[in-house]
């Protein structure tokens, strides 16, 4: 017998029983629904992951540490100490090994690095301008790699720092510091406020006590206080595809690192720097790059490696959506099992027809598969396109609620994975339809014809 | 030529055993129309089984053209069903939820022949048995007369050397089972096909040429009306 004539009855048969038919069928169907949308969902993420970083991060910078452990979280437990080498505690307890001026500018000597900016720590106490309240303030170095949403003002093109006299501060400054609208914050002068406390040295203990003064002596033990004037060059806002909360105000990198010199000197901290940013020459590949300094002990990332690390925790959570998925699926195996073991009891006199007739157990057995398989692609087909359609009208509001941004979608839909899911879920459903399959082949047409 | 030579069947084991046909021998003409009169339990559908392929006794030969189907493996002993032999049963065995069509169209499909000569073939087996304004309609809508000139039609469709009819009008009142009579027996006439009615009808048997009578396993007699 023909396979395409198999094919024909067993949609024929299927026809005939409509609603076990269909029933069987939405089983699968919510298994098909679930599957289509974790694949949608996970396609989506990953695209809207891959919007966050070529948005925000030039593909060219990479992030260096002392050692790879920075980005393993650093090491836990006591660490043979080396002298020179400096750590920083992380809140975890575990210990992080810090680069030094020495390592920055071997780094910046390198042909194939532009630039090399470490992240300074800038003690601020406070930001103000004439005539207003002070405000506690995060500084930070200005970075060239990342895209900003610019509410008023303008800031310098990618790559392109700003001057050592500028500041961009975060939107919600604007009404802090007493500005009418951000627009009128542009061009204006702010301060931010910094204070040590005062590192005396033997040598100058001893020179203030010859001079008998007291004065001297207070005037060595006061806080030193440092004042540093900027004009507002932009005002920054949120945007729905930022990857960091703008919230501390930037500076340029020499600003950042005279105010951190000035904070730290005489510290441990002092010319002492968790992480730095580099960037690559353009032309040449990061990861190259970043191969080298590997090798030299360096912990590197690449804003490559940035996006397998979203790429990881997306395809996690996409993971874990299939696998609820799956178990619909295996639900409705034994459904299906279940409908067609009942199928062939019901259906005894006609299998045991078409045997005598000389059709082969083999083509008995396919014809059950087959309908089997007919019930996989419509519950497919049915759960798929549910999913499609609820996917495509909630999309918008899925969009709004999250706040994705304009032209983000969250369920991005693809032809060629719904059509290879019908698939393997036809697949699925012959195997489960195999058994009910078997016994139908092995029935004996002497038996399944007997009048009584 | 069917010659059943020595055929043997025992069902259950041992103590148990039971001794369904018993050293069956005889010979079948071609063409001939054959009774094979018995009561229930006499094993003459039994002995229809085996000599159609469906069983295989312990025992024995059944050549047909010359071929012993009993020792045929399972698939050619299949093809063989398929294409040289046709059933008809008393209670029709049409498969309700198809149309009379594809209820003819089964055994053509199983053995391979084009959708086209299909066609062609179901149409001229629905018009042999005076149905074919039935064509679309489906079987459960048929009469139990109309049932039988289905299964007929399915049977004749393959255009078999042998007919096997088990109680072909056991379930028919009388008038249409006359009419299904005459139509069998009319079609062992022209087409030549060998006809082997299962029957415990004397009336029914007295209208074949050749009349073989089973008891408990046994051939009881053979009466024959050709050479």
């Amino acid at each position: 017998m023909k396979t395409i004539d198999i094919i024909r009855r067993a949609g024929r048969s299927l026809r005939h029983a409509k609603a076990r038919t269909i029933l069987t069928s939405l089983a699968i169907a919510v298994g098909a629904f679930t599957l289509t949308i974790a694949l949608a969902a996970g396609q989506g993420a990953r695209e809207y992951a891959n919007t966050l970083l070529t948005s925000n991060i030039d593909p060219q910078i990479l992030a260096i540490a002392k050692d790879k452990s920075f980005f393993e979280g650093g090491k836990t437990g006591p660490q043979e100490y080396i002298p020179g080498s400096s750590t920083i505690a992380r809140p975890n307890g575990a210990l992080v090994k810090r680069l030094s001026q020495a390592d920055i500018d071997a780094i910046a000597k390198r042909s194939d690095i532009v630039s090399i900016t470490p992240t300074y720590a800038i003690n601020a106490q406070y930001i103000t301008r004439s005539g207003q309240k002070k405000y506690t303030v995060d500084a930070t170095t200005y970075n060239s790699g990342i895209t900003q949403t610019v509410i008023a003002g303008s800031l310098p093109a990618l790559r392109t720092s700003i001057s050592d006299t500028q500041i961009a501060l975060p939107e919600v400054y604007v009404s802090l510091l007493g500005f009418k609208t951000a627009q009128d914050a542009i061009g204006q002068t702010v301060t931010i406020h910094l204070e040590r406390t005062p590192n005396i040295t033997e040598a100058q203990i001893q020179q203030a006590l010859a001079t008998n003064n007291p004065q001297v002596l207070t005037a060595l033990a006061t806080k030193q206080t440092k004042d540093a004037d900027y004009k507002v060059i932009a005002i920054v806002g949120k945007s729905a595809t930022a990857l960091s909360a703008t919230t501390s105000v930037e500076i340029s990198n020499n600003s950042a690192k005279e105010l951190s010199d000035f904070s730290t000197i005489g510290t441990d901290n002092y010319h002492e720097y968790t992480i730095a940013t580099a960037s690559v020459k353009p032309g040449v590949d990061p990861a190259m790059v970043k191969q080298a300094l590997v090798n030299q002990g360096y912990g590197v990332q690449t804003a490559k490696d940035l996006q397998g690390l979203l790429f990881t925790i997306v395809n996690t959570l996409q993971g874990i959506v299939i696998g609820f998925g799956i178990l619909a699926l295996i639900t409705s195996v034994f459904g299906i099992i279940n409908t067609q073991y009942i199928s062939v009891l019901e259906r005894t006199r006609e299998i045991g027809l078409m045997k005598a007739l000389g059709m082969r157990g083999r083509h008995v057995s396919r014809l059950f598969q087959f309908e089997a398989a007919w019930i996989g692609f419509l519950g497919g087909v049915i759960g798929s396109t549910i999913a499609v359609v609820a996917g495509l009208s909630l999309n918008p509001w899925i969009t709004s609620t999250l706040s994705l941004g304009d032209g983000n979608v969250l369920l991005i839909f693809q032809p060629i994975p719904i059509i290879l899911l019908i698939i393997v879920l036809m697949l699925v459903a012959m195997l489960a339809g195999y058994f009910p399959a078997r016994k139908a082949a092995k029935l004996d047409p002497i038996e399944a014809l007997r009048t009584e | 030529m069917i010659e059943v030579k020595g055929v043997t069947k025992t069902y259950g084991k041992k103590q148990n055993a039971f001794l369904a046909l018993d050293d069956i021998n005889f010979v079948i003409p071609d063409g001939a129309s054959v009774a094979i009169v018995g009561k229930s339990g006499s094993g003459k559908s039994t002995l229809m089984h085996a000599m159609s392929g469906l069983d295989r006794p312990e025992k024995g030969q059944v050549v047909i053209d010359g071929i012993d189907i009993l020792k045929l493996k399972s698939k050619a002993v299949d093809r063989f069903r398929s294409e040289k032999i046709g059933f008809i049963f008393q209670s029709f065995f049409v498969q309700a939820n198809e149309s009379s069509f594809d209820n003819v169209s089964l055994p053509l499909e199983i053995s391979n022949i084009s959708v086209k000569a299909r066609k062609k073939r179901v149409l001229e087996a629905l018009q042999v048995v005076g149905i074919d304004d039935k064509e679309k309609q489906k079987a459960r809508n048929l009469s139990g007369g109309q049932k039988q000139r289905l299964a007929i039609a399915r049977a004749i469709v393959n255009r078999p050397k042998i007919i096997f009819a088990d109680e072909p009008t056991g379930n028919l009142d009388s008038t249409t089972g006359a009419t299904i009579e005459k139509l069998l027996f009319g079609l062992n006439k022209q087409s030549g096909s060998t006809l082997v009615i299962v029957t415990h009808d004397e009336d029914l048997a007295a209208k074949c040429d050749m009349r073989i009578y089973i008891k408990d396993g046994k051939i009881d007699k053979i009466v024959s009306e050709v050479e």
